[in-house]
Order: C-alpha cells, then structure tokens, then sequence
C-alpha cells in the first residue's frame, strides 16, 4: 500500500465509526452557551461580541426580509472557519476538504435562494439575467450567458471552497516533508522553515475563505 | 452502564428532597470567578504542579514531562515525520498570536464588561442623583412654605389698608356731596331771606316815599330852613367868639 500526500484527505474511519461525524460535532464543543448572567468570562463576551459584529455587517446590504438568514449564515460562518481553523493542527482532519461536504453545503443553500427568489418576485428574479443597458443585439446571447453562470454557481461555491483547503493543506504536507528531507544538510532548512511559516499563516487565511463563502452566498440573495 | 447508575442514583436523589418545602430558586446566582485557573506555560494547569509537589518536588513536573517524550520518541510510539514541522510551524505562530494580542483582546473583553456595568451604574447614579435633587428641591419648597405667611400677612396688609383708604375716601366724598347739598340749601335761605330783606325795604321805601304827602314836604322843607338859619347863626356866632 503506497503511502501518498492523498492520504490525509481519506475520511478517517475508527473500528468502522466514520469519525468525520465527530470531526463536524467537534466545533459545536467550543463555543460555550452563553449562561444567563448579565456579565459572562472574557471568552463569551468576546464570542458574543464577535457574532454580533460579524452578523450586523452580514445584514446591513439586505433588507428586512433577508434578514431571516441571520441565523444560517452567522452559524455557517462560525462553523467553517472553526473547522478549517481546527484542520491547521497537525494530524487533523479537516471535513471541508471534502467535496461532498461542500457541495452538500452549496447546493441546497443556493437552490433555496434561487427558489426564494423566482417564488417572490419572479420578474425581478428573471430580470437580473439581463445586466442593464446591454445593446439590443447582444440580448439573446447575455441571457444564456447569464443563466449558464447562475447555473454555475453551486459548483463554484463548493469547489472553491474544497480546492482551496485541499491545495492549502497540501502544500503544507509537501514542504513540511521536503523540509524533513533536507534536515540533514542545514542552511536549506532554515529558508523552507521559513518558507513554511508564511504559507500558514496565510493559510489562516481559510478565515477570509469563509468570508468569501459567505459573503458570495449572501451576495446571490436578491431577496 | 455506569453513567446509567450515576443517572438512576441522581435520579433517586432528586426524588427523596420532599417537594415543595424550600422555595428552590436558583437565585441569587453564586458569583462567577474572577480569573481563569491558573495555568502554568499556558497549557497545564497548576493543580498538576501542586498534586506533584509533594513527592516530587519542583522539578516534578518538568521530568514527568521529559520522561514521557523521550518513552514516547524512543518506542517510536510519536515518530518524528514531517507533520511534527507543520506542528511546529502552526505552534510558533499560535504562540505568537497569543503572546501578542492575548493581554489586548483580554483588555477589550473586560473593557466590553467594564463598559455594560458603567453603563448601569450610571443610570443608577444618575436615578440616585436625581432622587438627592428631588429631596433638595423639595426640602427648598418646604421652608418657602413657611415663609409664605409672611407674604401673605403683608398681602393681607396691603389689601386691608387699600380697603381703608378706598373707604375713606368714598367717606370724604359723600360728606363732599352732603355739604355741598346743604351749602346750596343754605344759600338758597340767605339768598331767601336777602331777597326778603331788600324787597322790604324797598317797600318800606316806596311806601313812606309815598306816605309824604305834600304838606308834610313843604314844612320838612320850612323846617330845614329854619334849622339852617338858627344853625348858621350858631356857627357865625362861634366863628365870632
């Protein structure tokens, strides 16, 4: 059996418990209900104070009414960047690398503002196929270009995602192991070293992954 | 089957407290800590030092802490591959982060704290504040109460002798008008009694003018001559002596 860099991606399984289960519970274990008291610890006044800045800026483009996805998004959000974040750790394994996973979150997310949408407002809906002020001969061809692109989007959605973690954590494996390799002849090590410490922390830019997820997502609510 | 028993037994605890009998509230809430548990090196708490110290001493810990990397390195039981550098890279800048942005965000957390008990304890002082004013302004009204006889002795005062001079003054007037009533009364009397007076004499007059007959003029005017003469003689006589 070769032992490849794919094989952190492998859904881990445990005496035949698919532990990916528990790698998704794992973040609902963090954040700590807030307790009915007035004033709380540092750590849930922070979380507090995080959410509800993060869902005030969420909300303010939209109006009223697509303010009933207040909840989704916030928790979405919380929820990928602490699964990504915790997919940094050494030995882990980040259930976002899956593909099904995020098209099981890009799918039914955007079928649902789609259908929203054209049940709502149909004119309006149908109406953002054709960008205004495009010249008359033009139409025909804009529209199917505009359709093919909503069309798309549940995919771009969740391969972003998924390709972005996947590559991210490749690379981090790859030039962990070269630098492992080349530990035995000294000053290269150092540089790779380095080399290391920058992809990782750009790669805790998986937080602004989840910014564009969601903000991609709220920006396909034309509710 | 254990955490069953520990269910069942907390179970049968709950049921032997007889019901009812206490008010079993919740409240008041037994206060929060201040702090976290200490940690040593961020990590391990410091009961593990305590429970150590005993036996082992200071440095307990510490070669617990070796003693099992090296088992662990040398059974190969951790074998050393290239996840250990991207956990050495994830940890350098977790520690980094934390090392310095931990005392700001913790400032931030508590100034978010400190800023909702402010906020309270301002609106109770300003309700207290508010309270002492109240009792000031009304302890003020109080002695303005007791002043306030005297405005109105001096009220009353001013009415009364506005009263007395109105009075008065209507009093003169009426005597004004009495007098001046009578004074007409009294000259239509003398004016009467003067209008009497002159048609009586003249009366008298006409009458005795008229009484004089002729013969009484002509010895009036004989007798005036004979008093002139024995006069002029008198007086030609006193002129001569």
């Amino acid at each position: 059996m070769m032992v490849s860099f794919f094989d952190q991606f492998a859904s881990p399984s445990y005496l035949g418990i698919p532990l990916i289960a528990v790698a998704i519970a794992l973040p609902w274990v963090l954040y700590p209900t807030p307790p009915a008291r007035w004033i709380n610890n540092r750590l849930i006044t922070i979380q507090g104070w995080f959410i509800n800045r993060f869902t005030n800026q969420l909300m303010l483009p939209l109006n009223v009414g697509g303010h009933k996805w207040a909840l989704l998004l916030a928790s979405l959000m919380i929820f990928l960047i602490t699964i990504n974040m915790l997919g940094l750790l050494p030995y882990t394994f980040t259930p976002t690398t899956q593909l099904s996973l995020n098209m099981g979150f890009a799918v039914p997310l955007w079928l649902a503002t789609v259908i929203i949408g054209m049940r709502n407002q149909p004119t309006i809906a149908l109406g953002h196929l054709l960008p205004e002020g495009t010249p008359i001969p033009l139409i025909p061809v804009l529209i199917i270009i505009e359709t093919i692109s909503l069309l798309i989007r549940p995919l771009a959605l969740g391969v972003r995602l998924t390709a972005n973690l996947t590559a991210g954590h490749l690379l981090i494996q790859l030039i962990a192991t070269a630098v492992f390799v080349l530990l035995p002849m000294m000053p290269t090590v150092a540089i790779l070293t380095a080399a290391v410490l920058f992809l990782l922390t750009l790669l805790e830019v998986a937080v602004a992954m989840i910014q564009a997820y969601v903000f991609v997502l709220l920006l396909s609510l034309y509710l | 089957m254990l955490s069953r028993l520990v269910l069942v037994s907390g179970g049968l605890v709950q049921a032997s407290r007889s019901f009812h009998q206490s008010s079993q509230s919740l409240a008041p809430v037994p206060p929060l800590p201040e702090k976290g548990g200490k940690v040593r090196h961020g990590i391990f708490p410091e009961e593990l030092f305590t429970l150590l110290y005993p036996k082992t001493g200071v440095t307990g810990p510490y070669m617990l802490g070796t003693g099992l990397l090296l088992y662990m390195l040398s059974k190969e039981i951790y074998v050393i591959n290239h996840e250990t550098f991207a956990a050495a890279s994830i940890g350098a800048v977790v520690i980094y982060g934390i090392k310095k942005f931990g005392p700001s965000v913790a400032a931030f957390a508590d100034k978010l704290n400190e800023d909702k008990v402010a906020k309270a304890q301002e609106v109770k002082d300003q309700a207290m504040a508010s309270l002492a004013q109240g009792i000031e302004d009304e302890k003020k009204e109080q002695w303005r109460v007791e002043g306030r006889h005297m405005l109105f002795d001096a009220k009353r005062n001013n009415v009364a002798m506005l009263l007395e001079t109105n009075y008065r003054e209507r009093l003169h007037m009426v005597t004004n008008e009495v007098k001046k009533r009578l004074d007409y009364q009294v000259q239509l009397q003398n004016l009467h009694r003067r209008m009497e007076q002159e048609h009586l004499v003249n009366w008298v007059e006409q009458s005795v003018i008229k009484s004089i007959t002729p013969q009484q003029e002509k010895e009036s005017i004989a007798k005036c001559i004979a008093d002139l003469k024995v006069l002029a003689k008198n007086t030609q006589a006193r002129a001569t002596v």
